[in-house]
């Protein structure tokens, strides 16, 4: 039973990280209605940013995560203003692969440094060991990250309930016609969009750094695995990314602590997200928690 | 006078005249003339330059297929490699017993049949929905593939040695044989995609592509229509990946990764979405970008090159990513475009306009 409790709790590890991977995504998806296929290249940014301040330059680590979140969201925001307006109205298809194809380009230009291959970790900022309750141990870095996301989550929430720009960007997803009337510069939601999802990335990659090691192929696989995460969830829900977030990462473990031994090699966790995607899209396409759009001729 | 040579001493009496393919005899004449070149072009051509050569035309092929699915029928499939590995590994189990002639249709049935289950949740879904369907099945196919004893778990698994009418192919004409084998079933398939469009599946194609909605209520089925479109894309594909085999002598599951749908799909936005000229220029110009790429990153090595650093394997996602990135924000056409315009240019000719 302590076995089933431990694949739970590094479940809801994992699954934190997906969920605040996956508030970015459809953070642009409620805004702009774009699929962003390079956000695993935004975590990565994120994380090796803070990688490089704090074991380059000799930073704290603390000042080092802050200065990694503003960068990928200037990343994001430029990203935007740069890539992304040229091609407001053009086909769905020439909008993501402009995303694939700057996923490309942030892996040439993560390559170029040396953090392209290898593993990197964090330097130790928590005390080693952790919580142990009734033979199940939490480490303090898997509890950080449950607070940390839970912090940020509540963060995100305040600016979305309260903010202006907050408010604005909600306007914008409900309707940009009404809301461009009501004087919303949607241009500059569209790329504060893109900024909070760099914040979030970036967040969701030091997350990683301080649970496990830094690699970029790793960090990259996260941007894949958001794809169940905002099916389950439904793909302009926020709390949904939040919800799918957690049930992905627990089944992700679950079937890795079950599954593994029946399979040769082994590997489950990787592709279970993906199954459940498939039945997901079959059985209820528009998620948990998405908004079922309705078309006419 | 009528001058059927040019446009311009050309007028059209009936119906049937203006739906041909060829418009002047200059056309045909050209066609005629670009073959006959192709036939001979192996004549020139050193060993290493015949693989590059192969491999564009395995890919011109795999990018008509693409285009069915894609640029046809409006679904974005980011699953192709994953056909080209279906037949690739249905070649490699069959191959030993079979001639190739005859496991190249069979890769392409069975390919089909995949496509087929794979469109099914087209009948569902579509647009990203579908779009993120097919990674999935990317994904599964490449983890299914990677723990099955039968298939070496992903590693190389051999291809025989063809024999054709008594001619074995060996080390030193590999590549030339592949050659005019790929070359004879692209024409073949290549004409099938440019009068695809000419007949009743193809146009619902386009119809259901345009708004699948006002398709349905015109009487047309759009999620047969759909899967039929992935069956039919995915064909072209299981004959490309079974030809790919062949051409690579081993089925390698690296062949057939994410990476590589990602990459037919810029060859397709790059040529120019839905085009037959482009399904030739996107596999083209990507190949030799990456290929001079490898080269360029040499001498960006002289220059800068830290401890730690792999410059070859930062420069070519780099140029790749940009090209596909250039190329949607100011050529979303792509080179078919371009090839449009070089060709009107001379349409009207002696004319002006």
């Amino acid at each position: 039973m302590s076995y089933f409790f431990q694949l739970l709790i590094s479940g809801i590890v994992v699954g934190s990280v997906y969920a605040l991977a996956a508030l970015g995504f459809v953070l642009i998806y409620k805004a702009s209605r774009v699929i962003n296929f390079a956000h695993g290249h935004f975590i990565a940014i994120g994380a090796f940013t803070a990688y490089a301040l704090a074991v380059g330059l000799g930073l704290s680590v603390w000042i080092a995560a802050a200065f990694a979140l503003v960068f990928t969201a200037v990343v994001g925001y430029f990203t935007e203003r740069v890539f992304l307006k040229p091609l407001v109205g053009q086909p769905i298809i020439s909008v993501i692969m402009v995303t694939i194809g700057l996923a490309s380009v942030f892996g040439g230009l993560i390559h170029l440094t040396p953090y392209g291959s290898g593993n990197f970790s964090l330097p130790g900022f928590l005390p080693e060991g952790g919580v142990s309750f009734a033979g199940i141990s939490v480490s303090y870095p898997q509890l950080l990250a449950v607070v940390f996301t839970a912090v940020f989550l509540a963060a995100f929430g305040w600016f979305f309930q309260r903010s202006t720009v907050g408010i604005a960007m909600r306007a914008v997803a409900d309707d940009q016609m009404a809301s461009m009337s009501l004087g919303v510069s949607v241009e500059k939601v569209f790329a504060l969009a893109w900024a909070a999802a760099g914040v979030t990335a970036a967040a969701a990659g030091l997350i990683v750094g301080a649970i496990s090691g830094l690699n970029l192929e790793g960090l990259v696989g996260i941007g894949l695995k958001v794809f169940p995460v905002v099916i389950l969830g439904g793909l302009d829900s926020i709390p949904g990314a939040v919800v799918g977030g957690i049930i992905i990462g627990l089944l992700e473990n679950l079937a890795a602590g079950y599954l593994d031994a029946y399979i040769p090699g082994g590997g489950t966790g990787d592709v279970f997200p993906f199954l459940v995607l498939l039945l997901v899209l079959w059985f209820k396409p528009h998620g948990l928690f998405g908004t079922e759009e309705i078309e006419r001729v | 006078m009528r001058n059927p040579w040019t446009r311009t001493g050309n007028y059209k009496t009936s119906y049937a005249q203006d739906t041909t393919i060829f418009a002047t005899y200059s056309e045909q004449a050209s066609l005629a003339v670009f073959l006959i070149g192709m036939l001979v072009l192996p004549q020139f051509l050193s060993r290493g330059d015949m693989q590059i050569l192969d491999l564009i035309l395995i890919y011109a092929l795999a990018v008509l297929g693409l285009n069915i699915i894609t640029g046809y029928a409006g679904l974005i499939n980011i699953g192709h490699a994953a056909f080209l590995g279906v037949g690739a590994y249905t070649a490699a189990l069959v191959a030993p017993y079979l001639p190739f002639w005859a496991v190249l249709p069979v890769s392409g049935l069975v390919a089909a049949a995949a496509g087929a289950v794979v469109g099914i949740p087209a009948l569902r879904i579509k647009h990203l929905y579908l779009a993120i369907a097919t990674l999935a099945f990317q994904l599964i196919f490449e983890w299914a593939v990677g723990h099955s004893p039968a298939l070496e778990q992903g590693g190389a698994m051999a291809m025989p040695r063809v024999v054709f009418l008594g001619y074995k192919v060996g080390f030193k004409n590999h590549h030339y044989f592949w050659y005019y084998v790929t070359f004879v079933v692209l024409v073949v398939m290549a004409f099938g995609f440019r009068n695809l469009l000419r007949t009743r599946f193809g146009r619902s194609l386009v119809a259901v592509r345009d708004n699948d909605r006002a398709a349905d209520a015109m009487g047309m089925d759009p999620g047969r229509t759909k899967v039929f479109a992935f069956a039919l894309g995915a064909f072209y594909a299981g004959v490309a990946g079974a030809l790919y085999a062949y051409w690579s002598r081993a089925v390698v599951i690296e062949d057939y990764s994410l990476m590589i749908s990602i990459k037919f799909l810029a060859m397709a936005i790059v040529g120019g979405l839905g085009t037959l000229v482009g399904s030739f220029f996107g596999p083209a110009f990507l190949e030799l970008l990456d290929i001079n790429m490898e080269t360029f990153s040499y001498w960006i090595k002289t220059i800068y090159n830290p401890p730690g650093v792999d410059v070859g394997s930062a420069i070519r996602p780099l140029a790749f990513g940009l090209a596909i990135v250039l190329f949607l924000i100011f050529e979303p056409r792509g080179l078919a475009n371009w090839w449009r315009l070089l060709r009107s240019y001379f349409r009207n000719w002696p004319f002006k306009y």
